[in-house]
């Protein structure tokens, strides 16, 4: 399943990668720095392989989590039921739920660090779309 | 009575006013005058040798002849007698006749006949004239008396009017006949007798206002004494006019403690009072202005354009357009506003005008009274209190996006933390994962410690609103410090700090803070300093009484977009660059420290070129 993996946080990644691999969820996992970058790898391969899980954090320098959606707002009709984004954050506050809520290519929103049992959660919810 | 024995001299005859003759013992005319001639219209010779008889009416003749006999017998007698005059006229004339006596013998009568008619009719006319005085003396409300001089200061009332009664309130009944020392009371008693005498000496009007206590109550009055003289010189009456000023005195006074209330209050407020005439555009200002303004005006009447001159240029047309609707609205009785006026020294006050427009029947406006009031110091207060509030509300919403940011940075850390002695767990103690995970997990603790000493750092800073101590920091010498204690770092990208400030300048200010402010904004320099081009940052520093210090660090590193970065450059956590490790604090310390010494910090920056940073201290 190829997933990308956008936090600023070289530590965060490096943990989030390492997990989702022990749990054989992904064997094609690109993590970015920078959320701009993410976007241009994002849509220079609109057409062919896009991923098909994004973890994004919210709190980058340059472009946060937010800018990050509002940028992929042009091209949702696209993505819709082809990728799903999970806000991968540290923050509690409920203003960032309340926020995940209006964007419609946010699947959910899972508070760091990442476990085993929401890995596995994301997992079968992808296996019962694929199913139906 | 005794009888003359000389006969009337011809002067005696011809001059006196009277009818007179001389009639001889059988009652014939020996000589008569031109008013006896007049009166029965002869001439005086004509009768001379006619009897006196025949020219009486028949019906008195006899009583005529019975008079005659008895002045021939010495008496002298008094009886009306009615004479027929040439033109068959009838007149009715007082005749007195007396014995002419020459030696001890009678030879004749002499007569004095008068025109009773003429005379009834002058005391008829005098009775009307003194009929008229009286009821002009009595009915005119200024007293009216006469005083005869009777030598030796003393002043006997002679007359005196009803007004004097009632003026006075002494009954004329107690007055008449009286001396004026025994009257008039004291104190005015003294007075009035010492204007008397100079009436007198000096024989000149004297004129005099004078207020005294009466039975009636007090009375102001201008009297005028005039002196009458008689032929010889000597002032016989004084005869006084006393005008009743008690009711103009009374307005006059209450008009002059109205106006002196008035003045008091124009002394008394702090507030520029005005009186405006609308229809002649006449300002009058109370004392205040000057002393509120410091504008000396040359004349204190000026005209509606020379306040209108005073008003701040962008109050002005609101001010005055309001003013003169106001003023042309018929309903409208009150006016105010608030606008900036000019002080003599060309600052500001703020002010508030306050003003009523009095109006005509009709409506129309007359005269406007108003005052302005100075509410600069107010304004002020009120200013420096939103200003506080606006700080205060500034301050916490600060904290809350302090507490915000913080818990965030905290959490990142914890969360690693979290999931690497999770990680652990999970991994077999051989292995590549495990010793990563390890190194991360100690890498996530002392992130977390980093945080809660920044956390420390910041706090103290903002605990710390003014500098605890000031100093003249030499700014060279803490640079090139700085500088030095950089060497490594500087070394290992081949970069280096070039230091132009003049060995001489000192700045006012706290040598700790110029400290951390160099060293941050070098690190920040050596932080983000551009690929491909050694780092060179050059810091200049120069000072002068107008303009201040201003000193610049620029530098030829990747710099940021000053665009999208905005205002948000200098705040805490944020960060501008996507790669390195900046933690978003350093810029927020260097705006701390700058401005709790009073200065002011500026950036200018252009990506792949470098940035400038700006430091003024005023």
């Amino acid at each position: 399943m190829k997933t990308f993996l956008i936090d600023d946080d070289d530590l965060g990644n490096y943990l989030t990668e390492t997990l989702l691999r022990l749990e054989g969820f992904s064997d094609d996992i690109r993590t970015f720095q920078a959320a701009e970058e993410a976007l241009q790898a994002l849509l220079t391969q609109l057409n062919e392989k896009i991923p098909q899980i994004i973890f994004l954090d919210l709190n980058m320098p340059v472009m946060n989590g937010w800018q990050f959606m509002e940028a992929l707002a042009p091209y949702e009709t696209r993505l819709h039921g082809r990728c799903r984004i999970y806000i991968l954050t540290s923050s509690l506050a409920l203003t960032d739920m309340e926020k995940a809520k209006t964007y419609s290519l946010v699947a959910g929103l899972i508070h760091k660090p990442i476990d085993v049992e929401e890995i596995r959660a994301i997992r079968s919810q992808l296996e019962e779309e694929r199913a139906q | 009575m005794s009888v003359s024995d000389s006969v009337p001299t011809n002067a005696f005859f011809d001059q006196h006013p009277d009818a007179v003759f001389t009639l001889n013992t059988a009652g014939e005319l020996i000589r008569a005058n031109a008013r006896f001639a007049e009166l029965l219209g002869y001439t005086p010779a004509q009768f001379v040798g006619t009897s006196l008889f025949q020219y009486l009416l028949p019906s008195e003749t006899v009583r005529a002849r019975q008079c005659f006999q008895q002045a021939l017998r010495g008496e002298i007698l008094t009886h009306d007698v009615s004479v027929r005059t040439k033109e068959q006229g009838i007149r009715s004339l007082l005749c007195t006749v007396f014995p002419l006596v020459e030696g001890q013998e009678v030879r004749g009568v002499h007569g004095i006949m008068k025109d009773l008619a003429a005379a009834e009719r002058a005391e008829k006319h005098l009775r009307q004239r003194e009929q008229q005085l009286s009821v002009i003396f009595n009915t005119m409300t200024d007293v009216v008396f006469v005083l005869d001089v009777e030598g030796e200061g003393r002043y006997r009332f002679s007359f005196a009017n009803n007004a004097f009664a009632v003026t006075t309130g002494i009954p004329l009944a107690q007055l008449i006949g009286r001396l004026a020392q025994d009257v008039i009371p004291e104190p005015l008693r003294t007075m009035e007798l010492a204007r008397y005498a100079e009436a007198v000496a000096t024989r000149q009007r004297q004129t005099w206002q004078e207020t005294s206590d009466f039975p009636s109550g007090r009375i102001t009055g201008e009297v005028t004494l005039t002196p009458v003289v008689n032929e010889d010189g000597t002032c016989t009456q004084l005869v006084g006019i006393v005008h009743d000023l008690t009711a103009q005195k009374q307005i006059a006074e209450a008009l002059q403690i109205s106006n002196e209330r008035y003045e008091y209050v124009f002394r008394a407020t702090n507030d520029a009072i005005y009186d405006w005439n609308i229809p002649g555009n006449t300002l009058y200002w109370g004392q205040s202005f000057e002393a509120l303004f410091g504008h000396v005006l040359e004349e204190n009447v000026s005209n509606l354009d020379l306040w209108a001159e005073f008003i701040h240029p962008e109050d002005a047309a609101r001010t005055v357009n309001s003013l003169l609707q106001a003023v042309e609205s018929a309903d409208v009785r009150y006016w105010q506003s608030e606008y900036r006026f000019r002080r003599a020294d060309g600052s500001w006050a703020t002010i508030f005008d306050r003003g009523y427009v009095l109006r005509d029947a009709a409506g129309r406006p007359l005269r406007m009274i108003g005052a302005m009031q100075d509410i600069s110091e107010r304004k002020e207060a009120e200013e420096r209190q939103l200003q506080m509030s606006r700080e205060v509300f500034k301050q916490n919403a600060d904290l809350q996006q302090f507490a915000y940011i913080v818990s965030h940075n905290l959490r990142g850390p914890l969360a690693n933390a979290l999931g690497f002695a999770d990680l652990l767990q999970r991994t077999s103690k051989d292995t590549e994962v495990f010793d990563t995970s390890l190194k991360n997990l100690h890498a996530s603790i002392r992130q977390l410690d980093a945080v809660l000493m920044e956390v420390n750092t910041v706090l103290s800073i903002r605990d710390q609103q003014e500098v605890p101590r000031l100093e003249l920091v030499h700014l060279a010498g803490v640079c090139q410090r700085v500088a030095q204690s950089l060497e490594e770092p500087l070394h290992e990208c081949a970069g280096t700090i070039v230091c132009h400030i003049p060995e001489d300048l000192r700045v006012s200010g706290n040598r700790a803070y110029f400290h951390s402010i160099f060293y941050n904004l070098f690190a920040n320099a050596i932080k983000y300093r551009a690929e491909g081009r050694p780092l060179v940052v050059e810091v200049e520093g120069n000072a002068s009484p107008e303009t201040g210090t201003t000193i610049t660090i620029s530098d030829n590193g990747s710099g940021f977009d000053t665009v999208k970065a905005g205002q948000e450059v200098f705040q805490l956590y944020k960060r501008f660059h996507a790669v390195g490790p900046g933690r978003g604090i350093g810029l927020f310390l260097v705006k701390s420290h700058v401005e709790s010494m009073g200065g002011t910090v500026a950036v200018e920056s252009q990506v792949n070129v470098g940035t400038r940073f700006i430091l003024h201290f005023s």
